[in-house]
């Protein structure tokens, strides 16, 4: 399929906010709609955060609590592979009887790709398989700590003062207003604990929250500011005469993937714990309903005037082709003109168990030869003629219309008139779909 | 007179080495060595030693050739190719080095060029494409598509289990070659 391979050989328009054109792999169709969209004309949501390697789930407030870091994963710190944990014999004393050595098991962690090993850094191998990993503590974890706590106190007692002189001002009139300009401020400092985002449109109730605080005890957190320094340590004598031995300097990318310590060494490269990944979930900007991925219609083989279709519902689709008007306004980029079959293309549905049916029935479908040139389960081949426009040309590109309906089989059940409790699905009609497509066939030859 | 190559293969007792394997010119190939089928030690340009224990595997290419495949027209003295020990040549990959230390692996699909000297506990990663001309230092591994360079600590360890499993299970689905002790041959 060329979305594989050559994903911008056939391209599809969208009629979105811009008009986008886009291979169909990267596309969208929203059952809702009927309507092709593209990854500009969808809002992206977080789903979930899972682990590449593990697939472990977690919900997105213990994400936020591990700093979004898988508990049992670790990357190299080398390759930022995944590190896969081995183990060896070695012998070691028994408990009950010191003299006596039997074998232990021992692990160590070891990257695949790279074959660095925890060894490498010092780290001692460890007798249980997973969760004797310690990451080294950061030094500078309490100074830290206890700057954000000053913050974000200063920063709700900012957004306490700031509420009760709007609330002075105007008593009950718009409460959405003044909240969300608030929430804005809260999340400076990360304090976006009792008023989480909401939907635009949910009331918003951060003001029963705010009397709750003001009853607390306010404790008074003081910072020292940073000392600064007169004397600066200096750097070694050798510092310019002394030769590198690359293989103990980390590269930048390793350096700055840990920014906590960033270690000029590579024995001090530590592992650290596998970075989430987020399940993103699409939503049509236009009926906010998710969307669903695009269903493949055409593919494109290599020769230049053979045409694949491929039907991918079980249903027998009609497809027409038809050239773009003269003075369409999709109609930028083609510099040759096609002409297309005219009649009707049939496309038999798809069937998973025909690979496995020997005795198939062949599909009794009247095929005219010059226009149908195979004919294969689901899948259609068929000519068209182009016609380049200029004498040599880099990239022959061509645009038509593609009609087909479609049948939505998956849309929401409506309620029959009679209101009974089995309400039976009403029979899913056919619509027409029009696509505009642009093919680009290559340099022309000489 | 044209001295004609004395084409023996000199298989040393206790390695295995499958009579589907393709062995030309002059090599000799030492105990506990394993030669899988469809693997290719071509010997050209000069003789091929190969030591103890080494595992090459299937699909891949060890020759002596002579540099750019050009025959030269003049008599040019037959270089050695060298083999240590507990090497490991895995699937497909392309070794044209002359002198090959102990305890290497060259993964698969790498290649190995002519003026590469291996020393010892080297690892040349998959697909990696090594052509300097230089001395590879010991405990170097070579990773990544930009063939990115690393010291590990440890030299990898010899493959003594999977050369004792092959040495067990080869022979009852393939005929191996005979073994010839090295002799001295009359030129």
């Amino acid at each position: 399929m060329a979305s594989l391979l050559q994903p911008d050989r056939v391209v599809y328009l969208v009629r979105g906010e811009k008009k986008i054109r886009a291979p169909l792999s990267q596309l969208y169709f929203c059952r809702y709609c009927s309507e092709l969209r593209s990854l500009e004309c969808v809002s992206h949501e977080v789903d979930s955060h899972y682990c590449p390697s593990c697939l472990e789930n977690m919900p997105s407030a213990e994400a936020k609590l591990k700093k979004n870091r898988c508990a049992n994963c670790f990357d190299c710190p080398c390759c930022m592979h995944t590190l896969s944990t081995r183990a060896t014999n070695i012998p070691a004393p028994l408990p009950d009887d010191p003299t006596k050595t039997a074998m232990k098991k021992a692990y160590y962690l070891a990257c695949g790709f790279c074959r660095w090993t925890s060894r490498d850094v010092g780290m001692a191998d460890k007798s249980v398989a997973s969760g004797g990993w310690q990451e080294p503590e950061n030094p500078h974890t309490q100074r830290i700590n206890k700057l954000i706590e000053y913050y974000q106190q200063l920063a709700h007692r900012e957004k306490q003062d700031r509420d009760r002189k709007k609330m002075a001002r105007r008593r009950q009139c718009m409460p959405l207003a003044f909240s969300q300009h608030t929430i804005h401020v809260v999340e400076k400092y990360g304090l976006g604990t009792r008023l989480q985002r909401q939907r635009p449109g949910a009331p918003i109730s951060s003001l029963s929250g705010l009397s709750l605080k003001e009853g607390e005890e306010q404790k008074d957190i003081t910072i020292e500011p940073a000392p600064a320094l007169d004397e600066v340590e200096p750097l070694p004598e050798d510092c310019y005469s002394r030769p590198i031995s690359l293989p103990e300097v980390t590269t930048l990318r390793q350096r700055l993937l840990q920014p906590d310590f960033q270690p000029a060494g590579a024995s001090q490269l530590h592992p650290r714990h596998k970075h989430l990944l987020m399940k993103r979930s699409l939503r049509c900007r236009k009926c906010e309903h998710n969307l669903i991925f695009a269903h493949p219609i055409p593919s494109k083989r290599e020769s230049q005037v053979l045409l694949t279709l491929t039907n991918p519902v079980e249903n027998i689709t009609h497809v027409t082709l038809a050239p773009c008007e003269d003075d369409d306004p999709d109609d930028i980029n083609s510099t040759a003109k096609v002409v297309v079959p005219g009649k009707q293309l049939v496309l038999a549905g798809k069937d998973a168990a025909a690979e496995y049916d020997e005795l198939a029935e062949p599909q009794d479908f009247q095929d005219d030869p010059d226009v149908v040139a195979f004919r294969k389960s689901n899948k259609i081949g068929f000519f068209i003629k182009v016609i380049p426009q200029k004498e040599e040309d880099a990239d022959v590109t061509v645009s038509f219309k593609i009609r087909h309906d479609f049948r939505n089989l998956a849309a929401p059940v409506r309620p029959s008139e009679e209101g009974g409790a089995a309400a039976a699905p009403a029979p899913a009609e056919s619509i027409w779909l029009t696509h505009h497509v642009e093919l680009r066939l290559g340099p022309l030859a000489p | 007179m044209k001295n004609v190559n004395y084409v023996t293969v000199k298989i040393a007792a206790g390695a295995v080495v499958c009579v589907e394997s393709e062995i030309r010119g002059d090599v000799t190939i030492g105990p506990r060595t394993v030669v899988h089928p469809k693997a290719r030690i071509i010997a050209e340009a000069g003789p091929i030693v190969i030591g103890e224990g080494n595992l090459i595997e299937e699909q891949a290419l060890i020759i002596n050739g002579y540099p750019e495949n050009i025959t030269p027209e003049s008599e040019v003295e037959p270089k050695t190719m060298t083999i240590g020990m507990n090497n490991v040549f895995e699937v497909g990959c392309v070794s044209q080095a002359l002198k090959i230390g102990d305890n290497n692996v060259i993964e698969s699909k790498a290649d190995v060029g002519r003026n590469v000297i291996l020393t010892s506990g080297c690892i040349i990663g998959a697909f990696c494409q090594v052509n300097t001309c230089e001395v590879i230092p010991e405990n170097t591994v070579i990773y990544g598509s930009g063939c990115m360079r690393r010291v590990q600590t440890e030299r990898p360890q010899p493959q003594t289990l999977q050369l004792d499993f092959l040495m067990k299970i080869l022979p009852n689905y393939h005929h191996l070659k005979k073994t010839v002790k090295a002799s001295h041959n009359a030129s």
